[in-house]
């Protein structure tokens, strides 16, 4: 029966890791109308700059994740502003623009830390027993930021002007620019918003699972497939796919086996789009 | 005023000028020719394996080994059939895929390239050996695959033998000192994981050991599920297999923290310490055993990591794969010599089937492979296999072939 336990924890525990992760790509795309193939990046950028801040300038865990963050949103700001924002409505420029700083990104941490992992480990050990049951404690902690940080995505975007801002941009452009928003100043902002999240968790769950210049390759396609089945766009859809996600991955991985967990979660995957093709929560028509 | 001369003189002076222009003809001729021969005679070595990603230890550490052994040969006037050849290294990251290796073999054919060392795992092999028999490619690979070499693929060497022949010898240690009735082998599911978690499964259950197989998809960063999985049958061993260092080294640190305390076997390709780093110290680890490509405590194998060092003036990659990869960059360059030709792949095969295994680090060996892959094409060295006990390095045993 731990198992069954025990397979409920690791999926509540990937479900909050890949939420906080699909949260930022959907953001984008529900904003800007953009899909960001360098979300990946900026999560692996985020371990780096943990790493770095860590063992380099001798930081303290929790102040490497803040410059994690301020760091990959300074430059998803950056990007967007100089870059992004001359082709915002060009769907293809936008894709190759972004693939290509996913390219720029992990072979610049190759060429600066090399293709080895480095050693960066959680600063929280140990872990709790409950009958045959263990749980880790850097899990607790991850999930414990992963919930507050998308507690705080949920009310900057519905709670404050701001998200208001942004959520108007994202029904209807248009109409939103003649009421007085700014794209130019929220679409940065928007974007910088997203991609700290990524490092966010790049900062997070790396030192506990593994950092190399790669470790974003299976991000970006988590990220994809929870945004789709949660629904292009939509933030409430992100959340839900994350958790259903993490949940059929760990039953069927602890229940199958690891080869037969892959293929359970992209069938129920095709079997839920093939019954909802806009995804769980997502629009026939984005109105940006 | 010019100079006015009759047909006659005219016809006798350039009669006198005929063999000192056929004279500085011929001069220059022969100039350029030795001048292009030298051009010509620049051998490239292609290093071919994964420089990213998990299985990076891997391919740097032959790409350590081939760079070694160009230096060994440039620095020793490395002659072929009278003429002074000079020796590089082009590289090229395969990712550990199949299509990466495939996609390299044409890279590397394009650029000049006939002789490959690498690539490293069994997809890579099974990718690259049909593109390089198309382009007449000298392989000298490693990989534990059940096909890595055959008669059909006459001209793909074998750098060392696959878990059957070192695989007992190990596991009997393991036995003697951690007294393990049953275990779990843990691999990808791909040819790099199955070819080799299934013979090392074999292995086990040939000593009395219960032995099951249990597969993950490679790209797993997340191990706790699989880990979830792995204690729920309750063995009292887990072997890693031929998982890439860094999955190790992930797979170590869940089960450790997942409350799993019993030894912890790597019967595939080495790198005990990136599994220490990733798994969090050798205290993680705790009891652990492992097989070694060669005996790496002999103080004659430590020395190629000195001359590494002299020659190319930076540290020897980590990865102990190194050592072995340096005896098939080594004798690929002999070969060469020995066959008088940089450019003929299959003289260049004649000549390494008939050299004899004698390395001056590694030591003496033979070619083998006849019995299992049909085709006498496999280095066959000493190797080692290493022991952890209650976090205490026990060191590498050295074991002879067919001990």
């Amino acid at each position: 029966m731990h198992e069954f336990w025990s397979a409920a924890i690791i999926g509540v525990s990937l479900g909050a890791q890949y939420a906080l992760l699909a949260l930022g790509f959907t953001l984008i795309f529900g904003i800007l109308g953009v899909i960001n193939f360098a979300h990946g990046g900026f999560y692996a950028l985020g371990g780096y700059v943990a790493y770095s801040a860590v063992s380099g300038l001798g930081l303290p865990y929790p102040l490497a994740v803040l410059a994690a963050v301020l760091v990959t949103a300074a430059l998803g700001y950056v990007y967007e502003l100089f870059v992004i924002e001359r082709f915002v409505d060009d769907h293809l420029a936008t894709m190759m623009l972004t693939l290509g700083l996913y390219l720029m990104i992990s072979t610049g941490l190759l060429a600066v830390f090399g293709p080895q992992s480095p050693e960066f480990s959680f600063p929280v050990k140990g872990s709790y027993s409950i009958g045959a049951l263990r749980i880790a404690k850097e899990n607790l902690v991850v999930l414990a930021v992963c919930g507050c940080a998308i507690g705080a995505i949920y009310w900057l975007i519905y709670r404050t002007d701001l998200g208001r801002a942004l959520r108007a941009l994202a029904d209807d452009r248009q109409v939103a620019t003649t009421q007085g928003m700014r794209p130019r100043l929220l679409f940065p902002l928007a974007f910088g918003l997203a991609t700290g999240l990524a490092g966010l968790t790049g900062a997070l769950v790396t030192p506990i699972l593994a950092l190399s210049p790669s470790a974003g390759d299976p991000v970006l396609v988590t990220s994809f497939l929870t945004v789709i089945l949660g629904g292009l766009g939509s933030i409430a859809g992100a959340t839900i796919a994350a958790l259903i996600v993490g949940f059929i991955e760990a039953y069927a991985s602890v229940y199958l086996g690891g080869s037969a967990g892959a293929l359970v979660l992209f069938i129920m995957v095709l079997v839920i789009l093939l019954a909802r093709p806009t995804g769980l929560f997502g629009r026939q028509i984005r109105g940006a | 005023m010019p100079r006015r001369t009759t047909r006659g003189q005219a016809a006798a002076a350039a009669s006198a000028r005929r063999p000192l222009f056929a004279a500085t003809i011929a001069l220059a001729m022969a100039l350029g020719g030795q001048a292009g021969a030298q051009q010509a005679c620049e051998v490239k070595l292609g290093a071919l394996g994964p420089m990213s990603g998990p299985a990076a230890q891997w391919g740097l550490a032959m790409l350590g080994a081939a760079e070694l052994a160009a230096a060994e040969a440039n620095a020793r006037n490395f002659t072929v059939a009278g003429r002074r050849c000079t020796v590089s290294v082009v590289s090229y990251d395969t990712r550990y895929t199949a299509e990466g290796a495939a996609a390299g073999i044409n890279n590397l054919a394009s650029q000049g390239v006939r002789f490959v060392i690498g690539p490293v795992g069994s997809p890579e092999v099974t990718g690259a050996k049909p593109v390089a028999t198309r382009h007449n490619l000298l392989m000298f690979a490693n990989s534990y695959a059940k096909n890595a070499i055959g008669p059909q693929w006459p001209l793909v060497f074998h750098l060392g033998p696959g878990p059957s022949e070192w695989a007992a010898p190990i596991v009997l240690m393991a036995q003697q000192q951690f007294g393990m009735r049953s275990v779990v082998v843990v691999a990808p599911n791909d040819q790099g994981g199955t070819d080799i978690a299934s013979v090392d499964a074999e292995v086990y259950r040939s000593l009395g050991i219960t032995a099951t197989e249990e597969y993950y998809q490679r790209g797993t960063t997340n191990f706790a599920p699989i880990v979830t999985r792995i204690l729920s049958s309750r063995p009292d061993a887990v072997d890693t297999a031929s998982s890439p260092p860094g999955d190790s080294g992930l797979i170590v640190r869940q089960l450790r923290q997942a409350g799993f305390t019993g030894p912890i076997g790597h019967l595939g390709g080495p790198g005990t310490e990136e599994i220490i780093r990733v798994a969090g110290g050798i205290d993680v680890l705790k009891n652990f055993y492992w097989y070694e490509v060669v005996p790496t405590e002999d103080p004659q194998v430590r020395a190629i990591a000195d001359e590494y060092k002299r020659l190319l003036g930076r540290d020897a990659p980590e990865n102990t794969n190194m050592w072995l990869w340096v005896v098939g960059a080594r004798m690929t360059l002999r070969a060469m010599e020995t066959a008088g030709t940089t450019t003929d792949t299959r003289k260049v095969a004649e000549a390494l089937r008939a050299m004899p295994v004698d390395d001056p680090n590694v030591g003496r060996g033979s070619w083998a492979g006849q019995r299992f892959f049909g085709i006498n094409q496999e280095l066959s060295l000493p190797f080692g296999a290493g022991l952890i006990v209650d976090g205490q390095n026990r060191g590498v045993r050295r074991i002879e072939v067919g001990q």
